[in-house]
């Protein structure tokens, strides 16, 4: 066990303690590490860091340079799903501080990568330790959040992940404008500009890691009595990170997430393509750049605005309603290109990658209703992994059938049809699944003292 | 304590805001 500083008794919560310093600890991570969904600003100056304004011969292509998201992604599912159990064991304070070093430090690593022009020292600065950072910062609020508000869990949970959608929105402008300064003629300002972020998100969530809190033993909300009986899908039991995913519960849940998640990234990944040729001659790629900002907006808001209302609606019927209203939407879509109605074609996109937003946000609080507080973080890492299986499959589909339906002969403005009929049938798996959502069955239920399990790391 | 908290609050939310304002700029020319 840890000691001092960053132990967990060490965070525990004075008497008089205002809960709501909490949720600002998780966000100063979390708007942190949301900086990867920016990470695509950097592509186009990382294939010109010889040529400086065009790319060279022996500069790095696209192509390349895309792997080093692809491997951070990866990553952060990994190792939320490898570190869960330590992270629930350590407490928020040492993963939040661990998750600081590794993400920082990948910006410093890929910095010296880029300044020597070694494309592998990128992949594994940004990509690998970056992505480890990624992974333990994004899951090590969620369990000490959900035990600090027991009685609006939801609401707890998304304004941290709101945070992770929100990074994206201050990294892009920030990543130019850091470029912007930094060029020179005889450099894009790259290098300078990954020391700089390095240090900044370091030194910022360094604020998350001195004020978070663990709560005190036993404690509840003033007024909040938990219910001793289960109701519905709210268990008052508890389910260890090892057991949990052996219940089918878990697995139907890993299928909501990944369906739910393969729907909107494979929109959000083309949409700038997709909105120019569903609207060819109409849209520019300016204007298709505002769209996926729009999008991103609707993405970081619909997490909040979702996982709170789950709290007063219940979780399952807010999947319902993801699965249903996003059928519904996608299956418009095709209709709504031929009308030529940006307005509403637009609308319906917002409104898809909102509930794309909110999946992420309310599954952690679903989590809890299902498996209990206890290693309910742990349990969150490892579902995560439904997020880089969506992250592959989401943009494999939607590239590959658009491109054979225009192989085909399908005019580009209708190589997206297909595509929408699928989402729907991904969405219509993630309702099944989510209709068949039971309550754990008692004999998975933990059945020592969790505190003991918690402190001593016995599980 | 509450002076704290809104410290908080808003070293977290002037970024967060101003990424909003920089998105809300760059989405209007969609409507232009």
């Amino acid at each position: 066990m840890t000691s001092g500083f960053f132990s967990r008794e060490s965070t525990v919560a004075p008497p008089g303690f205002n809960r709501f310093q909490v949720p600002p600890a998780a966000l100063a991570v979390h708007l942190c590490i949301g900086q990867v969904y920016a990470f695509s600003t950097f592509n186009l100056p990382l294939t010109k860091l010889i040529g400086i304004t065009q790319s060279a011969p022996g500069d790095w292509n696209l192509k390349e340079v895309g792997w080093i998201f692809s491997i951070a992604i990866l990553f952060l599912g990994s190792s939320a799903a490898l570190f869960g159990r330590w992270v629930e064991r350590v407490g928020p304070r040492l993963s939040m501080f661990v998750s600081a070093l590794c993400f920082g430090g990948g910006f410093m690593v890929s910095a010296i990568g880029i300044h020597i022009h070694q494309l592998w020292l990128v992949y594994l600065g940004y990509g690998v330790l970056g992505g480890c950072g990624l992974g333990v910062g994004y899951i090590s609020p969620v369990s000490t959040l959900i035990k600090w508000f027991p009685d609006r869990p939801g609401m707890a949970t998304g304004m941290a992940i709101m945070g992770f959608g929100g990074g994206a929105l201050v990294a892009a402008p920030l990543s130019v404008l850091l470029m912007k300064h930094f060029a020179t003629p005889k450099s894009a300002g790259v290098m300078e500009t990954f020391v700089t972020m390095g240090a900044m998100y370091f030194i910022f969530m360094m604020i998350g890691v001195f004020s978070v809190r663990v709560t005190p033993p036993d404690w509840k909300p003033e007024g909040w009595a938990p219910s001793s009986q289960p109701k519905g899908l709210i268990t008052s039991a508890n389910v260890a990170v090892d057991v949990a995913w052996k219940t089918p519960q878990f697995w139907l849940l890993w299928m909501v997430l990944c369906m739910n998640v393969t729907a909107g990234i494979g929109v959000l990944s083309q949409a700038s393509p997709m909105i120019q040729e569903m609207f060819s001659g109409q849209i520019t790629a300016i204007t298709a750049a505002s769209f996926v900002g729009l999008l991103s907006l609707f993405n970081m808001g619909g997490r909040f605005v979702w996982a709170t209302a789950s709290d007063y609606i219940g979780r399952r019927n807010t999947y319902m309603i993801f699965f249903v209203l996003g059928i519904a939407l996608y299956a418009s879509v095709p209709t709504l290109g031929h009308s030529g109605s940006r307005a509403l074609f637009t609308a319906a996109f917002c409104i898809i990658l909102s509930m794309y937003g909110g999946g992420f946000a309310t599954i952690p609080a679903y989590l809890r209703d299902v498996f209990g507080t206890f290693q309910v973080g742990a349990i969150h890492g490892r579902l995560l992994t439904a997020w880089s299986v969506a992250g592959v499959l989401g943009p494999v589909l939607v590239n590959y059938i658009r491109q054979a339906q225009i192989d085909s002969g399908v005019p580009k403005a209708q190589a997206y049809s297909v595509t929408m009929y699928i989402m729907c049938g991904l969405l219509f798996i993630g309702f099944l699944s989510n209709l068949s959502m039971r309550a754990v069955n008692p004999k998975y239920h933990f059945k020592g003292d969790t505190r003991a399990a918690s402190d001593g790391g016995g599980h | 304590m509450k002076g704290k908290i809104g410290i908080m609050w808003l070293v977290v939310g002037i970024p967060l805001l101003w990424g909003v304002y920089k998105t809300l700029q760059n989405a209007l020319k969609l409507f232009q």
